[in-house]
C-alpha cells in the first residue's frame, strides 16, 4: 500500500484555480522526485497535503486516512515532517529551540541527537546561536533537522538546493539519501540533476496536472519527455 | 565528526568586551542618543523637585507605569501573535475592576450569580451533540443561518432576562441605601447591610429551567453556524461528565452558599481582596478566550472587522456594567493591610509596613504601600513572570515562534489556533488584574478603560509596538513623566529672566505623553525597542 495517495486533486488559492487534477502515489521507503516548471504547482501539491490549501475537490490520503478535510496540525501530526522553500526558521529563536519546535513529544530531540548531528555536524557547533546569525546553508540544514526531529513517515522537502553553493549542494544531498533509508521523502526540486541522482521514482506536474510518473532511471534517458516538460 | 576534515576554519580573536560594548553602542546610535536625552531631560526635571520628594516621584510614576503595562503587556501579546489590536482591551480592564469590587464588597452577590452562569455553562459543554443534531439546520443554505442566529440570539435573550429574574441578592442602584457607592462605605466601616432576594425573583425551578432552556437554544445555534465539518461530533464520556460537573458544581454551590458566604464574610479583607484579585483575572481570561473563539476566530482574515468587532465589544461591556452597576463612579475600599492608621503612623521604613501603617517614610518620602508599595511590586512580578514564561517555556517557545510565522508552526503539528486562544486569555486576564489592582488606588468607572487603553497604547508606540520589553520601558516612560509634570506643576518650573515660576497642570499630562511619543518616533520610527523599518 502506498504511503501517500493523490487522487484527482483541485485546490484553488484564492480565486486562482492552481490545480486541475493532481493524481500520483508515494510508495513507502526511497525518494520521490516532484517535477515540473517554474509555477506548474509542485508547491502548492506540498501544500495541499498539508492542508495549508486544501483541496477543493478530489482526495488526499496518508497512511490509509482520508486527511481532505483535517485540519495542518492534524495531518503533521500523523507524521508529516515539512522543509518549505524558504526554509522558515524561527529567528526569533535559537538553533536549538527551532529543533525543539519540531517536537512532538517532550525529548523528542534527545532521542534523534545522533541522527541529526551525524547527518549535519555543523548544527552542533550552532546549537545556542539565535536563528538570524545563520547562513543560508546552515538554515538549510537546521530546516530539514527541525522535520526529522519527530518521528516522522514522510518528509516533504522543497526545493532544498535553491541559492546555495555547489558544495553545501553536495552536502546536502548526501544527508537526503542517507535520511530516506528511514524515512519516505517526497522532494520538489527545480534542479533535475540534483533530483535524478537522489530519487528512484519521479512525477512530472505540468499546468496544474500530473502528466508523468516513472521509475527515474527510464526518466534519464528519455530526452523527449525532459525536453518537453522540464526544458532540460 | 568523522572523515577528513572538509574545512578550514579560521577563528576570528574574540573581540574584548569594551570593544563589544563600542560596538552595540555604534549599531543603536539613534537609540543610544534617545536613550541618553530621555536621562538627561529626567535629571533636569528632578533638578527642579525637592530631593525629599524624589523617591515618592519616582516610586508614583512606577505605580502608573506597573497599572499601564498591566494593560499594554496583554495588549501587546495579542498584537505581537495575531496582529489583532483588540480595542475591547481596556474594558476587560474596567470590568476586572467592577469583578474584583464584587467579589471584595458582594461575596453573596458573587456566589448567587456564578450560579445561573454554571447552569448556562452546562449545556455549551455538550456541543458535539447539538452539532449532530444541527447538521440538518447548517446544510440549509440561507435559512440555516436564519435559523442558528435566531436560535443563538433567543437563547440570550432568555439567558439575559431569567438572569434579572433569578432569586439574587443583588444591590439596588434605585434605592439608595443599597447602591453600591453605600456598599464600599459600609464595608469601609465593616458594617455591610444583608440583602434579600427582590420580589421580583422567580421560583427556582422555574428559573432554573428557563436559564437551561436558554442556553441550549444558544449552544444549538452555535453549533449550527460555526461547523467546519471537521470539529468532534461524537459525545465522548468528558463531554458528558463536564456537563454533569458544571450542573452539579451549581448544585453543591447553592445547598452550600449560606454557610460560605458567612465563612468569608468573617475573613479579613486583605483574604478577600485576594480572592477579588484571582477571581478576576480568571473571568477577564474566561471572557478573552471567549471573545477570541466566538468573534475574532472567524475573522481573521478581515482585520478590519476585527478593529470593528472589538470596538463593539467595548461599548456592549461598557453598556452591561452600567446596566449592572449603576451609572456613579464609585471607589473600592483598600484591604485592610493597607489601610492602616493612627499610633505612630506613617511609620519609618520598610518596617513601617508590617507594624500595620498604610503610609510609610522611606528615604525621606511619604509613600503610600499600596500604591506605591504593592501596585509596582505586582508589576514587576508580572513582568518577570511573563518574560520567563515567553524565554524558558514550551509555550513561550511556540508564542514567539508563531509571531514570526504561525503558518510554519502549524505545518510542525502544532495546533496555532488554540495558542492564540491561550494568549487571548493570558492578554485578557492581566487587563482584568490591572483593573482590580487599580480599583482601590483610583476607583472604579466605565471610562476606565478607556482611558487606560489609549495610555497603554501611547506607551507601546513609545516602546514598539512589537517589543514585549518595549511595553514596559513605555510604561514606565509614561507613568514616570506623568508624575514628574504633576510633581513640577506643583513646585513650579524656574525659567531664567522670568518673575513667576511656570507650573505646568495636570492637564498637560496626555498632551506631553503624545509630544513624547512623537519625538520618540521621529528618530525611531518603530520605537525604543521595536524591530522592523527603524
Amino acid at each position: 500500500m502506498s504511503l501517500l495517495v493523490l487522487d484527482g486533486v483541485h485546490t484553488f488559492i484564492g480565486r486562482f484555480h492552481i490545480l486541475h487534477g493532481v493524481s500520483f502515489e508515494v510508495p513507502a521507503g526511497g525518494i520521490v522526485a516532484l517535477l515540473g516548471r517554474n509555477g506548474a504547482g509542485k508547491t502548492t501539491t506540498l501544500k495541499t497535503i498539508l492542508g495549508l490549501a486544501p483541496a477543493h475537490a478530489g482526495t488526499v490520503t496518508f497512511n490509509g486516512r482520508d486527511t481532505t478535510r483535517d485540519r495542518t496540525f492534524d495531518i503533521a501530526a500523523l507524521g508529516i515532517g515539512f522543509v518549505p522553500e524558504h526554509r522558515a526558521v524561527f529567528s526569533n529563536l535559537s538553533v536549538e529551540e527551532n529543533l525543539r519546535m519540531g517536537e512532538r513529544r517532550k525529548g523528542d530531540l534527545e532521542g534523534k541527537e545522533e541522527l541529526i548531528f551525524g547527518l549535519f555536524p555543523d548544527l552542533k557547533r550552532l546549537i545556542g546561536l539565535p536563528g538570524t546569525s545563520l547562513s543560508g546553508g546552515q538554515q538549510q540544514m537546521l530546516a530539514v533537522a527541525r522535520a526529522l526531529v519527530a518521528d516522522n513517515r514522510l518528509l516533504l522537502i522543497d526545493e532544498p538546493s535553491e541559492g546555495l553553493a555547489p558544495v553545501l549542494i553536495e552536502q546536502m544531498m548526501e544527508a537526503i539519501a542517507r535520511l530516506s533509508k528511514t524515512t519516505t521523502v517526497l522532494l520538489v526540486e527545480q534542479n533535475f540533476l540534483v533530483a535524478s541522482r537522489l530519487a528512484q521514482t519521479y512525477v512530472i506536474i505540468e499546468e496544474g496536472r500530473s502528466v508523468d510518473a516513472g521509475a527515474m532511471a527510464d526518466l534519464a534517458g528519455d530526452a523527449i519527455t525532459l525536453k518537453r516538460y522540464l526544458g532540460v | 565528526m568523522t572523515g577528513p576534515k572538509q574545512f578550514d576554519r579560521i577563528e576570528a580573536p574574540a573581540p574584548s568586551r569594551y570593544r563589544r560594548i563600542a560596538d552595540t553602542i555604534r549599531a543603536n546610535r539613534a537609540r543610544t542618543s534617545v536613550l541618553a536625552a530621555l536621562l538627561f531631560l529626567f535629571v533636569v526635571a528632578m533638578a527642579g523637585i525637592e530631593p525629599d520628594q524624589w523617591f515618592s516621584t519616582i516610586m508614583q510614576g512606577l505605580s502608573v507605569g506597573a497599572l499601564v503595562f498591566l494593560v499594554a503587556s496583554g495588549f501587546q501579546l495579542i498584537f505581537g501573535l495575531m496582529d489583532v489590536l483588540n480595542l475591547a482591551h481596556g474594558e476587560l480592564f474596567m470590568l476586572g475592576a467592577y469583578v474584583g469590587w464584587t467579589v471584595y464588597t458582594r461575596f453573596d452577590t458573587f456566589l448567587d450569580i456564578l450560579i445561573p452562569l454554571l447552569i448556562l455553562g452546562a449545556p455549551f459543554a455538550l456541543l458535539p451533540l447539538w452539532r449532530r443534531l444541527a447538521a440538518p439546520v447548517g446544510r440549509l443554505a440561507r435559512g440555516g443561518r436564519v435559523i442558528a442566529w435566531g436560535l443563538f440570539i433567543t437563547g440570550l435573550g432568555g439567558a439575559v432576562y431569567s438572569m434579572s429574574k433569578f432569586p439574587l441578592v443583588i444591590w439596588d442602584t434605585e434605592n439608595f441605601a443599597l447602591t453600591p457607592v453605600n456598599m464600599t462605605v459600609q464595608i469601609d466601616i465593616g458594617l455591610l447591610v444583608p440583602l434579600t432576594p427582590g420580589d421580583y425573583a422567580w421560583p427556582m425551578a422555574f428559573a432554573f429551567l428557563v436559564v437551561v432552556l436558554s442556553g441550549i437554544a444558544m449552544a444549538v445555534g452555535i453549533a449550527s453556524v460555526r461547523s467546519t465539518g471537521s470539529e468532534p461530533t461524537r459525545l465522548g464520556r468528558r463531554h458528558v461528565a463536564a456537563a454533569v460537573g458544571l450542573l452539579a458544581a451549581a448544585a453543591v454551590l447553592q445547598v452550600v452558599k449560606q454557610p460560605f458566604n458567612g465563612w468569608v464574610f468573617e475573613l479579613s479583607t486583605t483574604w478577600r481582596f485576594l480572592m477579588a484579585v484571582i477571581v478576576s483575572t480568571v473571568v477577564g481570561a474566561a471572557l478573552g478566550a471567549l471573545i477570541e473563539v466566538a468573534l475574532i476566530r472567524p475573522l481573521y482574515d478581515r482585520p478590519i472587522y476585527t478593529l470593528m468587532i472589538t470596538l463593539g465589544v467595548g461599548f456592549v461591556l461598557i453598556e452591561a456594567v452600567q446596566a449592572v452597576w449603576g451609572r456613579p463612579e464609585f471607589t473600592m475600599a483598600r484591604p485592610a493591610a493597607f489601610s492602616g492608621t493612627g499610633e505612630g503612623c506613617p511609620g519609618e521604613g520598610i518596617g513601617g509596613f508590617f507594624s500595620g501603617c498604610s503610609t510609610l517614610m522611606l528615604f525621606g518620602s511619604r509613600l503610600r504601600v499600596y500604591n506605591e508599595g504593592f501596585i509596582v511590586l505586582m508589576g514587576i512580578l508580572v513582568l518577570v513572570a511573563a518574560s520567563m514564561l515567553l524565554k524558558r517555556t514550551r509555550i513561550g517557545m511556540t508564542i514567539r515562534a508563531g509571531v514570526e510565522d504561525p503558518v510554519m508552526v502549524e505545518a510542525l503539528g502544532i495546533n496555532v489556533r488554540r495558542v492564540f486562544t491561550q494568549v487571548f486569555a493570558l492578554g485578557s486576564g492581566l487587563a482584568a488584574l490591572g483593573g482590580v489592582l487599580a480599583a482601590p488606588s483610583i476607583g472604579l468607572s466605565t471610562s476606565m478603560g478607556a482611558l487606560f487603553l489609549l495610555t497603554a497604547i501611547v506607551a507601546l508606540a513609545i516602546g514598539g509596538l512589537t517589543s514585549f520589553p518595549g511595553a514596559a520601558a513605555g510604561a514606565l516612560l509614561i507613568g514616570l513623566l506623568q508624575q514628574v509634570i504633576i510633581r513640577l506643576g506643583q513646585t513650579g518650573i524656574h525659567i531664567p529672566f522670568v518673575e513667576e515660576p511656570f507650573k505646568p497642570s495636570p492637564t498637560l499630562v496626555p498632551a506631553a505623553a503624545i509630544i513624547l511619543m512623537v519625538i520618540i518616533l521621529l528618530v525611531l520610527p518603530s520605537g525604543l525597542f521595536g524591530r522592523g523599518e527603524g
